[in-house]
């Protein structure tokens, strides 16, 4: 990377040890009192020398900066008093005429003062009165993340994230913030640096660049984004240099290997023989396999080499990134460079992953009364994958036959029995493949001009300019049914397919705010108000060739043949919206001890008509910090801090097409046809001009309390939220021929709790930071179109009912294994059915002697509950540990398919070790069914969809080690004499080990999407789980 | 002074900024709305939807599946299987799917006859836009109507209150009004002959009357179909010239798209407009996927030997053990079995890759005999009909599925005499014999008229006839329903070839199930107004 080495050479430069922070020109002659140089040195608690330390005079704007040494000097006369401040310290007052030799500031563990970013603005710890979490960035910092979603798991309370595959090029995770408040959309939004941006936006962000991220959870704080905000906010602003901080070049580096592991295992060759007879016999067919081939599996055991476990290999992972920060007395700047690469664990041809390229400029300038701050942001994103599809599970529904091979000796592909058509590995490295890259640009100018002391105006003008391209390029697969074979059995991608689309958004924000903040006295008074407007427009285009060059990939003659060249314009594609908004927030606050604060927004969005358009979105929240009052002094000083507070407003959710008011007539080119020609058709769609916003109402109330002087700090919050005017789709018949537009119809409840504790102690020369959340969310779906609704989700149903929570599982539950033809006869059973001793047994709800579907009952739901995180940090010395524990207390999720069921549905032909509890004449305790054949009576009792039990449901409770680390910082004196402030190397590794007490498949594995909508497929067939092992590297300058 | 510059900047700054704010009116530019979308030009778009609504591939194999001619290896919750069997409820998917998907084109159809009274166009093209739009209409209901009985039938568009409301019509009353509709919009279609090229695939008058003879014929009214049967065999300067094509395995090949046997197709286009279903009927050899619709061996006997006498007729010359020899040459355009000559049936592809060897006892291909469950066929059969040798059996042909042709006209007008007791020598030469001679036959046996037959001897050998005629091409299920034949048929384990094993496949006749669809539990659940649901169920 000679890019990098540039830059350390300029950070070099610009890091040599200037003067940076000039003292203030005397001042004018009339002050009288005589001024000597006054010079000490300014240590942390461990005597290591502190830079950048503020030293004022109080009440003049005399002042230094301690230099590289932790040395001062500044002018002052005796009986001044030294004012010592430090970002993270405790603000330390001295007189000038003190022995300033050693002066120890003391790190602030207290955080009153701890500044949170909220819309539009900031707060401070103690003053906040909504609910609003600030994430450690300690924790997305220096990790082997792929993005910021993924660092932020467990990170806070109630934001709940679920990674539904490891795959670097098929990231898909579930982002919710207290839990699912509505049917539609649950995603939260995003705002970075004051612009509303979305999930790939966040995910863009290199993680080392993040300086603070608020999590907006309430109405109290997240009203004032109105109509988007119902699912709460995630705030991040990125990192800015200070007015006369020295510069500092940071460069950080982490590299180590993804190894996959496997959760799942076949049996030997000859158990899958011996108990696939034993499945066909059990039902009276006839066994597969001869004892002569069972002989023979069982004599080349040796030689088996499961197809599945030959997909995968260990992969490299790196980061770096590189910044410099710094200012000068009216310019302050920060300046970054990131590298994320994450290789596949796919053996492939080409090489499959992802890489990331940040660059970041954030630079604030002040011109007198007005501050311009720019913010210029790129990202690149590369992804490399395969256009091969069911990788996973075509090659693990494939038998540990020893003669099942991917290749011959002479590097043939071939396929067999079981998977005839294509092989999963002759798709990897076929050198086909998917290029995807991502052009990302943030910009934004923000001016803010001081009119007043305490009013300023700001205006706001930003853009995001994301461009997605995808390339696509197919080689043909040739596969031979035998190592014999003279002529291929099949060739895949034989037309020599290239594509290209191309997507090209443009999102637009305007901001002008006028912000206003005075105390007098005790008083202190807040406002803010303002007019933003964003526009988002998207257009896209694509083009495929056929039959293209074999070498080259460029057209050829044939290319232009009728049908080989086909595509879509910008025309096809293009879609815009635009919402325009009136935004104000009102503060009051006496003393520091009883705060109150209106806000509110009223947006008005082109996706709904006129009349429907605008929307008021209101709140109101107060806090009484009671440790605050006089009869609470003794409390105060020995305990610690006590704040009660409350919120309340309605918050929107625009979660609806862009179109939907309209009824849309869509044409298309390739539905039907006159004499082999292609003639134009066209469907429609019903449009409601009625639509208009969801509204959910959130009441919040928390208390905020330190103990043991402030050292440990616990917050709870509990909420209610209700949200009407859901969006959903009447059910029609089909006799309409078409279905209605949805409208405002449903009614939600959603109510939980959050708790964090921090806690900072100190024990001789350790250092302890435990950090733990732990959060809960319940919803409840109130009013329902026809009350309620049962979906079958392949085996299992998911029921939508009022009184219940959403898209609950639904079916039979599993009543036990019948042990005799006796109790057979004595049980209810599925009409049309013969069962057999050790087949399912259903719990007759209802007791009518039946099974049918009057007996299918609630059987769990996904969305995970009791979500917790806990990190302890210990350091001692320069030596750090790091420990990260997530999980989730309660969930319940559907697996279905060959991970469950044998030898499923003649489509796997695998038992799985993990399946080999099933019931048997000598085995009558077993857990699963005997097996039978696929078809059979017996077959469809136990496993079919028509009669799900909750056999396929599974505990997914767990707790993971997520993160681990190790570290070591070079003691200063040493590294200073290679010009380093710090340096520090550590160990790393993710996703350690995880306790759950379902084995085979991730815990987070999930069908269901952040909706908790089932997304239908199949979420047991994923990309192995991948463990982290590291080294990392942290240097400043 | 400076803040008065800055002032005026900022104030400038923000009047652009709101002059600049985007619109809140924002319609969609890649679609129509109500307010632009109905011109002459566009409303021939919505026809275009209603023809691609009419029928389907996945139609045509659905309808297979119920009859005794496949079965479903694989897909156990397949509806046809399932009514094969006697498992199908109200519940089952294909009632709920097919009822959808018939309404959403009489949707089509009635949102065009709707809007295009308020447009300007040419008299005589709006006529005969109107009447291929009410044909597809008629099309939709007969199918309605004959899969479930009563439903609801309107003339014109409904209203989603309208639909949660109404109640069933009753079979009857729906098959009159759509012959009253066929008989009104005849005139205004054009006959086969008056089409260009490039019109190839709309409906003409012979569909309207072909049509007609089918609602006749479901209900065994044979005069009538003697009737609508001759308007096509005779009045052919009317209602269009009609012949049998001289290929019968061309009959289903890209090239003959369009001859003069086809009265209506459902049009699709090479790598444009396709269907796929082919792929889970073929020998794995020949680019199958995996297997599951697959021929019985019931179709299988039903085919003669080249003599003209059923297999198990004295004098038929079958061989058990060569069982595939000397038989109707339509069996080897239907259907492939073990040592089936692909180089010397199927047009050049995959040429060199022999023949198709299933018996597991001396197959060393691919396509050898593994048991039941498993990706060969359960039976030892494919299917060779409707596979083009120009798609490869990929998962995208593009051939047209025929759902009216002539052989079929011929079928019923012998039918329809033989039912009255007029079927003779000349009847015989111009329908059994002419489809008999087109199909490869030249024995005498085959090709004359068999004297002496009873009406009732002569009804089985027009009945299987017709079988084989048309295998698998949808029709047969509505056959065993009007000759009630069902206890006959859906009885006992399906079998395959003789080398195959037990399949565990049961077949069981329950007649009011086996013979109407169930109205879909939802659809019920919806409106109650729709019950009783439909004996049986």
């Amino acid at each position: 990377m000679p890019f990098l080495e540039g830059f350390l050479a300029i950070a070099f430069l610009l890091s040599n040890p200037v003067q940076t922070f000039a003292s203030e020109p005397s001042a004018p002659s009339d002050i009288p009192a005589p001024q000597v140089p006054v010079k000490g040195t300014v240590v942390d608690i461990n005597g290591e020398p502190l830079i950048g330390v503020g030293v004022l005079v109080k009440g003049t704007n005399t002042g230094a900066v301690t230099g590289l040494d932790g040395s001062f000097t500044v002018n002052a006369s005796p009986d001044d008093i030294l004012v010592f401040s430090s970002v993270g310290f405790v603000e330390l007052e001295l007189p000038a005429s003190a022995d300033l030799s050693r002066v120890v500031l003391e790190e602030d563990s207290e955080l009153l003062d701890e500044v949170i970013v909220i819309g539009y603005g900031t707060t401070t710890r103690k003053s906040a009165t909504g609910s609003v979490e600030a994430v450690r960035t300690e924790l997305l910092e220096n990790r082997p993340v792929a993005n910021v979603t993924q660092a932020l798991q467990g990170a806070a309370a109630n934001v709940v994230i679920q990674r539904k595959s490891f795959n670097p090029n098929g990231e898909s995770t579930n982002f919710n913030i207290r839990g699912i408040s509505t049917t539609t959309d649950n995603t939260p939004l995003f705002v970075i640096d004051g612009l509303i941006a979305d999930q790939s936006a966040f995910n863009n962000l290199n993680p080392n660049d993040i300086e603070n991220l608020s999590v907006l959870k309430d109405a109290g704080t997240a009203a004032i984004y109105g109509s988007r905000s119902a699912n709460g906010v995630i705030l991040v602003t990125t990192k800015k240099g200070h007015k006369g901080d020295r510069s500092k070049v940071r460069f950080n580096a982490l590299a180590g290997y993804n190894v996959p592991q496997f959760l799942f295992h076949a049996t030997h060759g000859y158990e899958n023989a011996v108990l696939t007879n034993l499945a066909l016999t059990n039902s009276g067919n006839a066994p597969k396999f001869s004892q002569d081939q069972i002989r023979d599996l069982a004599a080349n055991i040796d030689k088996e080499n499961w197809l599945y476990y030959q997909l995968y290999e260990p992969a490299l992972q790196q980061d770096y990134s590189a910044s410099i920060t710094g200012g000068s007395e009216k310019t302050s700047y920060m300046l970054s460079l990131g590298y994320h690469d994450q290789d596949s664990n796919y053996k492939s041809n080409p090489k499959f992953g992802a890489q990331r390229y940040n660059m970041r400029a954030n630079i604030t300038t002040e011109i007198g009364r007005l501050t311009i701050t720019g913010i210029m942001a790129y990202t690149r994103n590369n992804q490399t994958q395969t256009t091969g599809s069911s990788i996973e599970i075509n090659a693990s529904r494939t038998p540990n036959y020893y003669y099942y091979k991917f290749k011959s000796d002479d590097g043939r592909y071939l396929v067999n029995d079981v998977v005839n058509d294509f092989s999963s590995l002759g798709q990897l490295e076929s050198g086909s493949f998917n290029k995807y890259a991502n052009n990302f640009l943030t910009a934004s100018v923000n001016a803010e001009f001081k009119i007043i002391d305490g009013l300023k105006l700001r205006g706001l003008v930003g853009t995001d300019i994301i461009g997605n391209t995808r390339f696509t390029r197919n080689m043909p697969q040739v596969y031979w049914s035998s190592e014999e074979a003279t002529v291929p059995r099949t060739v895949d991608d034989a037309d020599y397919r290239t594509g290209n689309w191309n997507e090209d958004i443009l999102r637009s924000n305007l901001q002008l705010l006028l912000d206003y903040n005075k105390t007098f006295g005790r008083h202190t008074v807040t406002g803010l108000v303002g007019a933003t407007n964003e526009s988002y427009t998207r257009t896209a285009n694509e083009i495929t060739k056929n039959y293209v060059d074999h070498e080259l990939g460029i057209g050829t003659s044939k290319t232009t043949e009728a049908n080989n060249t086909t595509g879509s314009t910008s025309m096809d594609t293009m879609s815009k919206t635009s919402i325009t908004s009136i935004l104000g927030r009102l503060g009051y606050n006496f003393d520091d001890r009883y705060y109150g604060e209106f806000s509110f927004r009223y947006d008005g969005s082109s996706k709904f008509a006129p009349k429907k358009r605008w929307g008021f979105f209101p709140s109101f929240a107060a806090g009484w910090r009671i440790s605050q009052e006089n009869f609470m002094e003794n409390y105060r000083v020995n305990v610690g801090d006590l704040k009660l507070r409350g919120s309340w407003g309605i918050l929107g959710n625009q979660s609806v097409g862009n179109y939907d008011r309209f009824t849309t007539y869509s044409v298309s080119g390739t539905s039907y046809g006159f004499d082999n020609t292609a003639v134009t058709t066209a469907g429609f769609k019903y449009g409601n001009e009625e639509l208009t916003w969801e509204k959910t109402s959130t009441a919040n109330v928390g208390i905020d309390a330190g103990f043991f002087k402030n050292s440990l700090k616990v917050t709870f919050d509990y909420f209610y939220k209700y949200t009407w005017d859901i969006l959903m789709q009447p059910k029609t018949p089909g006799v309409l021929g078409t279905s209605m537009p949805r409208s405002n119809y449903g009614a939600m409840e959603n109510r939980g709790w959050e708790i964090t504790l921090n806690y900072n102690f100190k024990a001789g020369s350790t250092n302890h930071l435990i950090n733990f959340n732990l959060a809960d969310s319940k919803n409840r779906l109130v009013k329902f179109p026809g009350k309620e609704e049962i979906l079958h989700g392949e085996e299992l149903w998911v029921i939508r009912k009022e009184g219940l929570q959403w898209n609950a599982f639904y079916g039979y539950k599993y009543d036990g294994l019948f042990q005799s033809y006796e109790e057979i006869e004595n049980s209810a059973l599925p009409t049309g059915l013969t069962v057999h001793p050790g087949d399912v047994k259903r719990k007759d709800m209802n007791n009518d002697g039946v099974i049918d579907e009057q007996d299918r009952t609630v059987l769990g739901h996904a969305f995970p509950r009791f979500t917790f995180g806990l990190n302890y940090s210990f350091m001692w010395k320069g030596f750090d540990l790091s420990v990260f524990f997530q999980g989730v207390g309660k969930r319940e999720q559907m697996i279905r398919g060959e991970l469950v069921e044998p030898f499923h549905e003649n489509y796997s032909y695998v038992i799985y070790k993990h399946q080999l509890n099933y019931w048997s004449p000598v085995n009558t305790g077993a857990y699963y069914p005997r097996l039978a054949a696929q078809g059979s009576d017996s077959d469809v009792n136990n496993w079919s969809k028509d009669w799900g039990t909750d056999l396929f449901i599974f505990d997914m409770k767990y707790i993971r080690l997520k993160n681990l680390a190790v570290g070591y910082t070079l003691p200063q004196k040493a590294t200073r004499k290679i010009g380093m402030e710090k340096c520090r190397i550590y160990v790393n590794g993710q996703d350690l080990f995880t306790l759950c007490p379902t084995s085979f498949v991730d815990p987070e594995t999930t069908e269901m999407g952040h909706n908790m909508n089932n997304n239908s497929g199949n979420s047991a067939r994923n990309y192995p789980n991948i463990r982290y092992f590291g080294l990392g590297l942290d240097i400043e300058f | 002074m400076k803040t008065k510059r800055y002032i005026t900047l900022i104030a400038t700054a923000s009047i652009l900024m709101l002059a600049g704010c985007n619109s809140l009116e924002q319609p969609p530019v890649n679609q129509f709305t109500d307010a632009n979308y109905w011109t002459a030009e566009r409303a021939q778009y919505m026809i275009n939807t209603a023809y691609s609504q009419m029928y389907s591939a996945s139609r045509m194999w659905e309808d297979e599946s119920m009859s005794d001619n496949v079965i479903n290896q694989r897909s156990t919750n397949n509806g046809g299987r399932l009514l094969q069997t006697g498992q199908a409820n109200s519940d089952t998917d294909l009632f709920n799917n097919e009822w959808d998907s018939m309404y959403a084109g009489i949707k089509s159809c009635h949102t065009f006859l709707d809007n295009v009274q308020n447009i300007q166009m040419d008299a005589n093209l709006l006529k005969r836009n109107i009447a291929e739009v009410q044909f597809i209409r008629c099309y939709l209901y007969f199918r309605l109507a004959t899969l479930y009985g009563d439903v609801p039938y309107y003339e014109q568009d409904i209203t989603s209150s309208v639909a949660l409301e109404t109640g069933k019509t009753p079979k009857n009353e729906i098959i009159s009004a759509i012959r009253a509709k066929l008989e009104e919009i005849i005139p205004d279609l054009p006959s086969r002959d008056q089409l260009p090229k490039a019109e190839n695939g709309r409906i003409t008058k012979g569909a309207a009357v072909m049509l007609l003879a089918r609602t006749y014929l479901y209900e065994n009214d044979w005069t009538n179909v003697e009737k609508y049967t001759r308007m096509l065999i005779d009045e052919q300067s009317t209602y269009g010239t009609y012949s049998l094509f001289n290929s019968y395995r061309g009959l289903f090949e890209e090239a003959n798209e369009y001859n003069q046997e086809v009265i209506l197709d459902r049009s699709y286009i090479p790598n444009l407009n396709t269907w796929d279903q082919i792929q889970d009927m073929i020998p794995l050899s020949r680019n199958g996927r995996v297997s599951d619709r697959v021929p019985v061996q019931a179709l299988v006997d039903s085919y003669l030997t080249l003599n003209g006498r059923a297999i198990d007729e004295a004098g038929s010359g079958y061989r058990a053990d060569d069982p595939y020899k000397d038989r109707d040459p339509r069996l080897t355009a239907t259907i492939i079995y073990d040592g089936y000559d692909w180089d010397a049936n199927v047009n050049n592809w995959f040429e060199g890759k022999g023949k198709i060897q299933i018996n597991p006892a001396t197959s060393t291909t691919e396509d050898k005999y593994t048991g039941p469950n498993a990706n060969t066929s359960a039976t030892g059969y494919y299917i060779r009909k409707w596979y083009s040798p120009q798609d490869k059996g990929s998962a995208s042909s593009g051939l047209n599925i025929i759902m009216m042709r002539y052989a079929d006209v011929l079928l019923m007008y012998a039918e329809a005499l033989n039912e009255q007791n007029k079927f003779d020598a000349s009847a015989w030469d111009k329908t059994i014999k002419a489809i008999r001679q087109r199909a490869g036959f030249t024995n005498s046996y085959a090709l004359d008229f068999p004297s002496g037959k009873s009406q009732a001897e002569l009804r089985e050998i027009i009945r299987n006839e017709r079988r084989v005629e048309l295998a698998i091409e949808g029709l047969r299920f509505f056959d065993i329903k009007r000759w009630d034949i069902g206890a006959k048929v859906f009885s006992g384990e399906v079998k395959g070839a003789w080398f195959t094993d037990k399949i565990g496949i049961v077949l069981k006749h329950v007649p009011e199930r086996n013979y109407q669809w169930a109205i879909p539990q939802s659809e019920i659940d919806l409106n109650p107004n729709l019950k009783p649901q439909n004996p049986g169920y």
